[in-house]
């Protein structure tokens, strides 16, 4: 018999994940195999401590992280303040704490705090009392981290903080004139937020409405990776083969771009096959979600499958010129050492929730 | 918790899910699918270069529009490292004169982004760019771009207000915005350059170049102009600044010039000086490091920065302060024997003039610079009142000025109970009124006290930009009453025209010239001297300091020196006496 540490592992998800993982590291070999770095060395190492994160965490259980969300979610924040008044900017940003070779990005951790924060949090208060207080509340816990992250300057990983908390609200029964207020108030903060962004911020923003606008720099990116993603047609260039990004006319392709290599060697199929494993990864998530019974785990899995969801269908789009380039990474794949943790760790509580469906 | 709520949020969360992801499908399969024929060919023609143009930074001009900095056509030899063949090496380096290691290396700076093109030479000659261009059919990768040098057409005149460029250094661009800065940007290194680096830039251009397989460019795709650098215009007089620096030979010092009508700095000699060209051209660098390096310090602007204690000039903030506190009028008399003492039994301090101006007044007191008369006022006045005038005449701080200038020192007793441990004694106050003991000023300083003596203290701000919107009277507010100014003036007018004045060899030709000397003591080395002043003494157009560090004589050196300044700007500017 296998051991009991691998009961109830829900194998599916396990393999989703790994094999995200594997495609990422090819991906990112091909990206960075003609410049010097050793990428692919540091993706697999990340890989695999993401594997041992994955099933570490379905060994402590994801009522453990709830438990101890508060604590967590402070950490974060501590470091998010570390990272943004002590340490030294690299390409005009500071994201980062250097852990001897590595770097970590606390932006990462927390995303994954303020989630299981706010499940924990809102899934022991009734919608029906005290509702607006709760409310106000929950938007100030997100609101914290996403300002401490806007001012990095990091409008990709803030931007991810919106569908964590529309969907864990959303779900825990926000009254609808309060959602629609609610993004009202969004809407109108717009002009406040356009001018907390830094001037190429708004200069991507504004290319990605009219393209013609800077056709050297900001929407030169836009241009070139549909061209990429395009000239990979049905079936691809092939591996190493895809001569837009490996010739370095999209940038930032190990990271944030890195679909287009994808896109570019292997086609349309190739492109497809990735999205079936995304979108199998997030209907598994959907239907563990569906048959647990413990309320804290339905909004820490809506919260989950939200980030996720949106950082997936925002990269892509954004690769092929349907949403504006904001710098938001693909997990999984996206060259990255604190992401591939964070979202190992999101699918081992997902995965720690199925395992422990039937406590009651 | 839900339960109370309908339960279509849960399948309307996994709708929005199901349909972003339709829409990147059907994306996916537009870009690719429909329209991937297209695409295909356009990477496949995908050969374009992104070539970046500079904007040409603005021009400085001087008050009469002269150019103090400008731009002059260079030829800068690019490469780009993929199109480049490593057999044509021998080739270039005959053409550039470079050694071959030296190409190499450079070659190699930018592997990671082989299409950048990269700098192999800057500011070649004529020559050698034409004999570039008749090579290129044969060369591939090579390109000549005819960029902007930085140019000094003044050389040394005015160049620690202009001051000079340089490359950013690799620290320095990690630091800055990429949007505006590229890696071998120039940057403001001094003076108005840097200060306003930011108006001068501009704003980047690139071109956009399709090319064929050997990298010569055979379309122009997309081209964004540059947007040049704004001018900027100087109160400084190009003229005056050249005509003055032969005044100071072989001396460190500083002669500045103000217009008392505007406030703008006509002239800001600071001498040793520097040729600010060698900061940029390329083929000087023994120079620039023999000026770094020199103990001379010609990058020190003296003017703006030099501290120096006052000596006697200071004595009319000693007497500002001692008029308006009502310790004394300008007929309090005080005897002066050739030295002070507090009593019979203490430490003589001297004037000096050892055997001793007499019984003096006020005027007499400024005429002759005595010593002894401001030891009394002085000790009448206090060092906390002295203090406060000095401070209130922009002593002891930086000027609100377009450059950055030194503050300087006023001392007072906590000060000197902080650095040195040791109470202040009456003898302090006594040497601060006449302008020693710990007492630091800049040429800038003194400049301020004689233009604001000068215009009842209207102008008080000395500035450097030349105002498009003329006649901006200053008019500040010292709450110094105009009698006491009045009197100064009268003071430094007798300095120059009584026959025992100390400063008599300023005597002008043309109009009457007031002003104060200065000397210094300043061990170990001889004393640094000081004359500051205005004219015409009824109607006051231009004030004036010269310093000499080391110079001995504030009446003698300097005021020998101010004399022919004035000389100079009369001959260039002064309306015949009618």
């Amino acid at each position: 018999m296998a051991p009991r540490f691998l009961k109830d592992i829900h194998w599916p998800i396990t393999f989703l994940t790994i094999t995200l993982a594997a495609v990422g590291i090819f991906s990112v070999y091909s990206a960075t195999f003609r410049s010097m770095g050793d990428y692919t060395q540091k993706q697999l190492i990340w890989s695999f401590i993401g594997i041992f994160v994955f099933f570490i965490t379905i060994r402590l259980g994801y009522r453990f992280f709830l438990n101890i969300s508060y604590t967590f979610y402070v950490v974060t924040i501590l470091l998010l303040l570390w990272v943004l008044f002590f340490t030294e900017a690299k390409a005009g940003a500071t994201r980062w704490i250097a852990i001897g070779p590595f770097a970590l990005q606390p932006s990462e951790f927390s995303k994954m705090a303020t989630v299981l924060m706010l499940a924990n949090f809102l899934a022991g208060r009734n919608p029906n009392s005290k509702h607006l207080q709760n409310l106000i509340l929950t938007v100030f816990f997100v609101g914290m981290p996403a300002i401490l992250i806007l001012k990095q300057p990091d409008l990709g990983s803030c931007l991810v903080f919106s569908p964590i908390l529309i969907a864990i609200i959303f779900l825990w029964g926000i009254r609808i004139r309060y959602l629609l207020g609610f993004l009202l108030a969004g809407a109108s903060s717009l002009p406040f937020l356009w001018h907390a962004l830094k001037p190429y911020q708004q200069k991507r923003l504004l290319v990605f409405l009219n393209p013609s606008i800077d056709p050297i720099g900001a929407s030169y990116t836009a241009i070139q990776s549909k061209i990429a993603v395009g000239s990979g047609g049905l079936i691809g260039k092939g591996w190493l083969q895809g001569t837009q990004t490996q010739l370095d006319f999209v940038p930032e392709h190990h990271t944030d771009f890195i679909f287009t290599v994808i896109a570019e060697e292997f086609g349309f199929i190739g492109a497809f096959f990735i999205i079936i494993l995304f979108a199998l990864l997030i209907a598994y998530s959907f239907q563990i979600m569906k048959h647990t019974t413990d309320n804290r785990a339905k909004l820490l899995a809506i919260g989950i499958i939200g980030f996720f969801s949106f950082q997936v269908v925002i990269n892509i789009a954004m690769t092929i010129g349907l949403a504006p380039i904001t710098g938001i990474t693909l997990p999984f794949i996206s060259y990255g050492g604190s992401s591939l943790l964070a979202t190992f760790f999101a699918f081992g509580l997902l995965a720690s929730i199925y395992r422990e469906r039937s406590i009651f | 918790m839900f339960s109370s709520r309908p339960s279509f949020r849960f399948p309307l969360l996994q709708v929005a899910v199901v349909g972003g992801f339709l829409v990147l499908l059907f994306g996916l399969f537009q870009a690719q699918v429909i329209r991937g024929g297209y695409y295909r060919k356009a990477s496949e023609q995908n050969r374009i270069r992104l070539i970046r143009i500079e904007a040409p930074r603005g021009n400085v001009y001087d008050r009469n529009g002269i150019l103090l900095a400008t731009n002059r056509p260079a030829y800068n030899v690019y490469a780009i490292p993929e199109d480049f063949d490593p057999k044509d090496i021998p080739i270039i380096c005959r053409l550039l004169k470079l050694p071959e290691n030296k190409i190499r290396t450079q070659l190699s700076q930018t592997r990671f982004a082989s299409f950048t093109p990269v700098l192999l030479k800057e500011d070649v000659p004529k020559e050698a760019a034409m004999r570039i261009e008749e090579f290129r059919p044969e060369l591939s990768g090579i390109f000549i771009q005819i960029g902007c040098m930085r140019y000094y057409p003044q050389g040394e005149a005015g160049a620690h207000i202009v001051g000079y460029i340089g490359k950013i250094s690799r620290e320095e661009f990690a630091h800055l915005d990429p949007n505006v800065y590229h890696f071998d940007s120039w940057i403001g290194r001094a003076g108005i350059e840097r200060v306003f680096d930011h108006d001068l830039r501009g704003e980047d251009g690139g071109r956009q170049l399709e090319v064929n397989a050997r990298g010569v460019p055979i379309r122009l795709l997309g081209e964004k102009d540059p947007i040049p650098g704004k001018d900027l215009h100087l109160t400084i007089d190009a003229k005056l600044e050249t005509a003055f620096r032969p005044l100071l030979p072989n001396h460190r010092g500083v002669i500045l010039l103000i217009d008392l009508k505007t406030g703008g700095i006509l002239t800001a000699v600071s001498t040793p000086g520097f040729d600010p060209n060698i900061f940029v051209s390329p083929g000087r660098s023994a120079e620039r490091l023999a000026i770094i390096g020199s103990k001379a310090r010609p990058l020190l602007d003296r003017s703006f920065n030099g501290l120096y204690p006052p000596g006697s000039i200071f004595k009319l903030v000693t007497a500002m302060a001692a008029l308006e506190t009502g310790v004394i009028t300008p007929h309090t008399t005080f005897n002066c024997p050739g030295y002070f003492q507090f009593n019979g039994s203490s430490r003589k301090f001297k004037c000096w003039n050892h055997d001793g101006h007499g019984r003096v007044d006020l005027y007499t007191a400024i005429e002759r610079s005595c010593n002894v008369y401001f030891y009394n006022v002085g000790r009448l006045v206090g060092e906390k009142k002295l203090a406060e005038y000095a401070r209130k005449l922009g002593f002891g701080s930086s000027t609100s000025f377009e450059l950055p200038s030194a503050g300087g020192l006023v001392p007072n007793a906590e000060w000197k109970n902080l650095i040195y441990h040791d109470n202040w004694y009456p003898g302090d106050t006594i040497t601060f009124a006449i302008g020693q003991s710990y007492l630091l000023v800049s040429p800038l300083q003194i400049l301020r006290l004689v233009s604001a003596v000068a215009t009842d203290g209207r102008i008080l701000e000395p500035k450097l930009m030349l105002d498009q919107t003329k006649n901006q009277e200053q008019n500040h507010n010292l709450s110094i009453r105009p009698e006491t100014f009045k009197t100064l003036r009268q003071g430094m007018l007798q300095v120059v025209t009584s026959d025992r004045g100390t400063g008599q060899l300023a005597r002008l030709g043309f109009a009457k010239l007031a002003a104060k000397s200065g000397t210094a003591q300043a061990p170990p080395g001889d004393p640094h001297a000081w004359f500051g002043g205005f004219f015409p003494y009824e109607d006051p157009k231009i004030g004036f300091v010269v310093f000499v560090e080391r110079g001995m004589s504030g009446g003698f050196t300097a005021a020998q020196i101010a004399k022919k300044a004035a000389n100079i700007w009369n001959d260039l500017y002064g309306t015949p006496i009618s």
